[in-house]
């Protein structure tokens, strides 16, 4: 029966009429049993490999018996993104939405600032930095008027400043005692002046000329002695 | 803070105030407290003259107190005078009108006894004043003998002193 199933064989073996219709029976029922066989693994194969997946840990067993780093090699990564279309990838991510999941207090409050700061070159930063530029745009009058304490600033400058001695100064240099004087001044107090300022000159005149007398050299010591202050006296109330 | 004063003197006064006065400036001040004790004594004169003639108008005569007590008159007269004088405010009206002061050694005011003995000399020996123009600091006799001063000092009060600006 076997070697009649092939034509080469049919040949060889020669046909007869009453096996022709045996092997047309023959391969009738191999037909419909292959149909038979083919249904039933279609029914039977999916159940079997689900429940066998669902009983194997197929990750596991991939881990355990598979040489990725081998599969991985076989790749070729670059073959793979070329045919990838980032651009469209890209415009397919939601950036805002991909932000908001971002827990940023979290990412900030694992960096190590302190290091950074550290490995920051602040010198070559403030070199870059356009000063004028800045200060251009911010508005320093508002800034001070607004932020600053000026009263405290004030108060600060005039308990450093010597006011009294400023105005002495100021005072001393119009030589404001000079100018009340000729603007009340009277022709006794005029005529006063005038006497001792020629008395005090007459004075000079004659240690001078005594002194020249008497051959001396050097001047007179005509500073008297300086008190501070008028003490309370006791015999003031005598 | 550093106290600063803001001297009402003069420009030109100012590098004097403080040193000793010399003579002509206190024989002007001398004459003219000669000249305020003449007229003290002139004005009592005068006060007893009235006095006599209220009181008996009729046997009025002039009084005549002979030299000897005129001069001793003179002599109390102008030793009170400057006594209270230079013990009150440091100057008679002679030292008022010539800017001058009296001090003692710590250049101060003199005190009562000071003041007193300083009238004393200067009335009963006033040709020491001339010793002012000899001495080397500007002292008379009674400034040299009771350690005094005669200052220019065109302040009206006798405040602490600054050194002139």
């Amino acid at each position: 029966m076997r070697c009649c199933d092939h034509r080469s064989s049919r040949r060889r073996c020669g046909r007869r009429p009453p096996l022709a219709a045996l092997t047309r029976s023959g391969e009738a029922r191999r037909e419909a049993l292959a149909a038979e066989v083919e249904a039933r693994l279609d029914a039977v194969v999916p159940v079997v490999v689900d429940e066998v997946l669902r009983r194997t840990d197929l990750t596991d067993l991939v881990l355990r018996h598979v040489d990725l780093d081998r599969v991985v090699s076989t790749v070729d990564v670059d073959a793979v993104v070329e045919r990838v279309d980032l651009p469209a990838v890209v415009q397919r991510v939601d950036v805002d939405q991909v932000v908001e999941r971002v827990d940023l207090d979290a990412v900030a409050a694992r960096l190590d600032l302190d290091a950074v700061a550290a490995r920051l070159d602040v010198d070559a930063v403030a070199a870059r930095l356009d000063v004028d530029a800045v200060l251009d745009r911010v508005d320093l009058t508002a800034v001070v008027l607004h932020r600053v304490d000026l009263h405290a600033i004030v108060q600060a400058v005039l308990a450093r400043l010597d006011l009294v001695a400023l105005a002495a100064e100021v005072i001393d240099g119009v030589d404001l005692p000079e100018i009340i004087r000729e603007s009340t001044g009277s022709m006794a107090s005029d005529t006063v002046r005038g006497v001792r300022m020629q008395g005090i000159a007459a004075d000079e005149a004659l240690s001078r000329a005594v002194d020249r007398l008497l051959l001396r050299r050097g001047d007179r010591t005509t500073q008297a002695p300086e008190h501070q202050r008028e003490p309370k006296r006791a015999d003031s109330s005598r | 803070m550093r106290e600063r004063e803001v001297s009402p003197l003069p420009r030109e006064a100012r590098p004097y105030q403080r040193r000793r006065a010399g003579l002509v400036t206190r024989m002007v001040a001398a004459g003219i407290d000669g000249l305020v004790v003449g007229l003290v004594l002139l004005g009592c004169y005068g006060a007893l003259v009235v006095l006599l003639l209220l009181i008996d108008p009729r046997n009025f005569s002039f009084p005549d107190f002979g030299l000897l007590f005129s001069i001793a008159s003179a002599f109390v007269v102008l030793v009170v005078y400057q006594t209270l004088g230079w013990w009150l405010v440091g100057r008679t009206y002679g030292g008022v009108v010539m800017g001058l002061r009296v001090v003692d050694h710590r250049g101060r005011r003199p005190r009562l006894p000071g003041a007193f003995v300083r009238a004393l000399l200067s009335a009963a020996f006033p040709i020491g004043i001339l010793w002012v123009v000899v001495s080397r600091q500007n002292r008379s006799v009674a400034d040299a003998l009771l350690r005094t001063s005669v200052v220019y000092d065109w302040q009206p009060e006798d405040r602490p002193h600054h050194a002139p600006r």
